[in-house]
Order: structure tokens, then sequence, then C-alpha cells
């Protein structure tokens, strides 16, 4: 509990709020798009002698992306908008490259290799789930799911393309 | 009679055991949906499409119609159980819902929500096959004209969708249209965007698309902050409501059942807002309203039933007149056109059977909501319990399947990736990705009507307002795209608080 009366405390002038440095990156990065699109939509013909061309519509949302870019900017500088809670970079970072080696590895490899180790890292690794659980997990949700879909659903998915795997059809 | 026999026929239909098994997978598959936390039904709706894709067309819708719906329940269960709402519009139960749980009444909660669900869903869906008879005779009136202004009435309710930046929604809404821009253009046959790669002159994946915005990106941006706390799964005994529960819910669900109904026929108008707007009615006309907030049964009753009964009437503006009142209706709308159907009034005019045999599940899809979700709740208890990150992997893993499965590619796998990376930043710069999904659907089909319009007419704009269904309809979007400055959106305060904006 403070005993300090507020008229004896000099008020701290509040340094002017500037908008958040992701806010004005987003906002050029829209800008610079609006304006490629304009350029893009502009080559493929905008009206022809029966109407709207090819480039009319992505003219016209380029031309929408940019002016509102503008706008927020300027709205930006006004008011600047309370910035929403930083995201974790460790956890973006360690799902997005995971699916993207995924991804990749998937037509050499094969669905049921590939998600076999994709699971493994995630519940092993990440979640620090026992092995036993962890194991039981990726093979069901690996070569489980690929013969529910393949047999079961009719659904094909991708199957190993690299020795050793692609001789006992995984 | 005409009505009923068609919807006779309908059940006919949907009562075909392979149509039956179809609606009980997709309310087992909402209802989960609608309980893990991470992701919402837009991204589950399009997360599921790809499988539905080797169905019949009415097999598909009929189970995409029972996901939708049922995520609309299933976010009740964690919103009574755990205080946090599986999804948005179950935000308001949680005040009476949670707090009957701490009394013990958890059971008869669940059991009530159900219940109003089941009410509001199946007079809403009565509202439908009264509406679909005049309405779908308007499909032998619509020509490209009349269809590119139907069309731009849907895509001015971005504005209704905005929240809390119209400026943001317009990024949102362009990115969208952008987006769906990319490939063959449909009248010329001219590549647009694709930087030379063949890959990209069949266009972008929608539902690769939408599943990265919504699904990946929410996981993405999840924190271990958010993780629910303990969860009690309700003995069976405990499930049934004492007599005065009964009959202090049944007013409350009269009531949510009128506004549900009423605001779900009104485009833009979430979910969210009829629950809001619900409670406020309790608050407002309850007898005993000095008990919401410390578990009176009103408080869930009345917001459970109006979101349930918003999700059936908004499926009437789709059935009839082609236009997504939402989010995850826009998504549904895109499976429609997967499957080569049209929603709107030309639906009843060319798959009159098929329409009515959605309907009709819609009825059977709302008893199966009730018989599955009231004993089964011990098992949407132990989902709850299952830790964040097997399930996060696991949704990954339905995810990397649903992009591949789409054209067999693992290009739609990176596509979903960069569109994930996409929706985290628009998240963070609070950017609403509803104007996005809307346009993304209804774009390519304006653009298309639009060009076929103008070439009927030779290039003259005369069609649009010669012909007074056009005219009528583009004034019409004319003053929603006004109703900012008319004073006509949902009142601020409504929506600050609708999450789904």
């Amino acid at each position: 509990m403070t005993t300090e009366s507020p008229t004896t405390q000099p008020v701290p002038s509040r340094p002017r709020e500037r908008p958040a440095r992701s806010v004005l990156i987003g906002q050029a990065a829209f800008s610079l798009l609006g304006l490629y699109v304009l350029y893009g939509s502009w080559g493929l013909g905008l009206w022809t002698s029966l109407g709207p061309g090819p480039g009319l519509f992505p003219f016209a949302m380029g031309a929408v992306l940019f002016l509102m870019s503008l706008i927020w900017f300027v709205q930006e500088q006004r008011h600047p908008s309370v910035p929403k809670e930083d995201v974790e970079v460790s956890q973006v970072a360690t799902v997005i490259g995971s699916l993207l080696v995924l991804a990749a590895a998937l037509p050499f490899l094969g669905f049921q290799v590939a998600l076999f180790v994709f699971l493994m890292y995630h519940l092993r690794l990440r979640a620090r789930v026992g092995w036993v659980k962890a194991v039981v997990i990726s093979v069901l949700g690996s070569v489980g799911v690929f013969y529910l879909f393949t047999l079961g659903l009719k659904v094909s998915l991708p199957v190993a393309s690299v020795l050793p795997f692609s001789l006992i059809g995984l | 009679m005409d009505v009923f026999n068609e919807l006779l026929g309908g059940f006919a239909t949907a009562l075909t055991w392979q149509n039956l098994l179809f609606a009980f997978l997709g309310c087992l598959l909402g209802t989960m949906i609608g309980v893990l936390p991470g992701i919402g039904p837009v991204a589950g709706v399009a997360l599921l499409i790809p499988l539905t894709l080797n169905m019949d067309a009415t097999g598909s819708i009929i189970m995409l119609c029972a996901i939708f719906y049922g995520t609309t329940y299933g976010g009740t269960i964690t919103s009574v159980l755990l205080n946090t709402p599986g999804e948005a519009a179950s935000a308001i139960t949680t005040l009476d819902g949670y707090a009957m749980t701490r009394l013990g009444r958890a059971g008869a909660a669940l059991t009530i929500a159900a219940v109003g669900s089941f009410v509001g869903g199946t007079v809403a869906t009565i509202g439908l096959v009264a509406a679909a008879k005049p309405l779908g005779a308007l499909g032998l009136l619509i020509g490209p004209p009349e269809f590119f202004a139907l069309v731009t009435v849907g895509i001015t309710l971005l504005v209704a969708l905005a929240g809390k930046s119209v400026v943001r929604a317009l990024i949102s809404g362009a990115l969208g249209l952008l987006i769906a821009m990319v490939g063959i253009d449909p009248v010329a046959g001219a590549p647009r965007f694709t930087f030379g790669s063949e890959r990209l002159l069949d266009g972008v994946s929608f539902v690769a698309v939408i599943v990265g915005v919504f699904g990946l990106s929410e996981i993405l941006a999840y924190r271990a902050s958010k993780m629910p706390g303990t969860v009690h799964s309700p003995g069976f005994r405990s499930l049934l409501p004492h007599r005065t529960e009964w009959r202090r819910s049944a007013p409350a669900m009269a009531r949510g059942t009128g506004i549900g109904f009423g605001l779900g026929l009104i485009p833009g108008m979430t979910g969210s807002v009829s629950s809001l707007l619900s409670y406020g009615a309790e608050r407002k006309f309850s007898r005993y309203r000095d008990q919401l907030g410390h578990g009176a049964v009103e408080g869930v009753a009345g917001p459970e039933t109006a979101n349930n009964a918003h999700a059936n009437g908004a499926l009437i503006p789709l059935f009839t007149l082609g236009i997504p009142a939402s989010p995850t209706i826009a998504v549904l709308m895109g499976a429609f056109l997967q499957q080569g159907l049209t929603p709107g009034p030309t639906l009843f005019a060319e798959n009159s059977e098929i329409a009515w045999a959605i309907i009709a599940s819609l009825f059977i899809g709302n008893v199966l909501l009730v018989i599955l979700n009231v004993p089964l709740v011990g098992l949407w208890t132990s989902i709850l319990k299952v830790p964040y990150p097997i399930l996060s992997a696991l949704i990954l893993l339905f995810m990397v399947i649903g992009a591949y499965t789409i054209n067999f590619t693992v290009f739609d796998v990176f596509v979903m990736i960069a569109f994930g990376v996409l929706g985290l930043c628009l998240r963070h710069l609070d950017i609403p990705l509803a104007p996005m999904v809307l346009t993304l659907v209804l774009g390519p089909l304006m653009e298309r009507s639009l060009r076929e319009s103008l070439e009927i007419s030779q290039g003259s704009f005369e069609v649009f307002y010669t012909r007074p269904i056009t005219a009528a309809l583009l004034v019409l979007a004319l003053v929603i795209v006004c109703s900012p400055l008319l004073k006509l959106r949902k009142p601020k305060a409504l929506a600050d608080e609708d999450p789904e904006s």
C-alpha cells in the first residue's frame, strides 16, 4: 500500500507511442505487394472489346491493397494500436521446420517412414512423452493411418521411392 | 404438399445407411473439432473436405454440414467443463455453464445445452424448409447479371465481418481475392500471377489456403499458458436435469430460438452475436435474472439454443441465395463448389434431390447430436485430458494428409505451410481472417459472372440496372457498404465482443 500522495509526485511525461515495428513491416509488405499486383495486372490487359480483361479484377484489388495499406499507415501514426502478444519464435520455428522437412521427405521416404519420424520428433523430443507411448502413437499415426486411408477410405498416400524402404513396400 | 413430398423424398435419401453413417461421422468429428483446442470450425471443415472428395455429392455435403453444426455443440463442452470456450459462439456459456460445474451440475448443464441445441436447430431447419421453395423458385429467374449482384451482396458483407477496423478488413478481403485470382483466367484463359509455375496454372488450392491460414496458424500461435486445467467428467446420473431446471429452461430456449434463427438469416451476423444477444435477453426478461452468472440454467439454455438455431438458420441464405453468412459457411460453400454444386436459387432448380436430402439430413443430424453427445460426454472429456503436445502433433498429421490429398502432391503441403505463416502474421497484425475466406470463395464467382454478364450485353453496363432483381440486389449491396455511415452495423459493444469478426 502506498503512502505517497499523488500530488507530491511529479507526473512523468508519457513518451509518445510509436507504431510497433512489426506493424510497419506489415504495412510496407502489403504496399509493395499492392504495387506489384498493379504492375502485373496492367500487363494482363484491363479491358477488351467484350468487357473486363483478365487484369481488371487483380488491378482493382492491387489498388485496394495499396491504398488501404497507406490509410492504415496514417492511422497508425496518429493512434498506434496495441501490439498483440509476441509469438513463441522457437515453437514457430520448430513446427515450420519440421513440416518443411516432412514435406520435402514425403516423396522419398513415403508416408509411413516420414510420418513416423515426424511424430517421434514431436512426441519424444519436443513433448517428452515416454518412449513406449511415443512409439505406439507414432506407429498408429503413420502405419495405422496409412492403411486406414489406403484400404478403408481408398485415398492413396505416398510410398517410399528410395532403398531400402521401397523394397519392403513402405 | 409439394414441399412435404420433396422433404419425404429427401428423408428417403438421407436415411440410407451410407448417408446415416456420414451424418453420424460428421456429428462425431464436428463435436471433436469443437472440443479440441487449437483447431476451429473453419479449419476443421476445410481439413475434412479432401476426405469427402471421393464420396458422392450428397454424402459429402451431409457429412460436412454435420461437422459444421457438430462444432457448435462441441464448443459447449469445454465452456461448461473447463471455463474455456471450444469455439467463439460458446464463449458466453462459460459464465453460467462453468458456475454450474462448480455447483456439481455440469451434467445437467450439458444435457440442457444439448436439448436446447436440438430445439434451436430443428426449428431453424423447419424455417429452411419453409423458405426453400419460394426462394428456390427464383432460380429460374437467375442469369449471370443476377448472380453477379447476389455475389456482390455476399462480398459486401465483409463490412459486417470487419470487427474493429474496416481498413484491415479490406486488406484481408483484397488478399483473399488476389489469392483466388492466381491461375488461369476463367474467361480469357490467360495465366495470372503463376510465376511460370505449371503447378499454379490450376490456381492455389482453396483447402490448403484455409487449413494453413485458419488451422496451422492457430497451432503456431498457441501458447503453453492456454493449456486447459483439470477436467472432471460428470457421472451419468448427474446428466439428468431436475424438473425445475427443465421448467426454467423452456422460456430461455424459446427466446434463444427466436433470436438465433432471426439473426442467422442476416448474413454477416455470427453465432457469437446470437449467443451474446440471447444472454442479454435472459438478463432482461428471465424471472431468475439475479442468478445469472452464478450458475443459472437460463444462462446455458438461452445462448446454446441461440447459437445452434443460428448455425442452422444461417444455412438458409446459403441454400436459397448462395450467400455465405459466416467464414465456416463460406468454407462449406467451397465444398459445394468442389462437388460441382452451386448453392443458391439454382440449387433447387438443378439439384433439387440433393438439396432436399441435405435438408432432411439436418433434422437427422440434430437428433444424432442429442443421442451422441449426452451419453458420450465421458469420451469428450477424455479427449480434453490428452496433453496438448500430443494433440497438436496429431492435428499436424491430419493437416498434412488434408493438404496432400487435394491433388496428391506435396506442393499443396508447402502451400499450406506458407499460408500458415501468412495466417500467423495476419493474426499478429490484428487483421481479421474472416473477410479473406469470404472473398476467396466468392471472388472467382463474382469475376466470372461479371464478365459473362458483360459478354451477354456486349460490354454495356445497362444490364445491371435494367433488370429489376439485379438492380434491387445491387442497391442492397450499396446499403450494406454504406451501413457504417448509416449506423446500421451491429452495435460497437457487440462488434468488440465478437471474436468471430
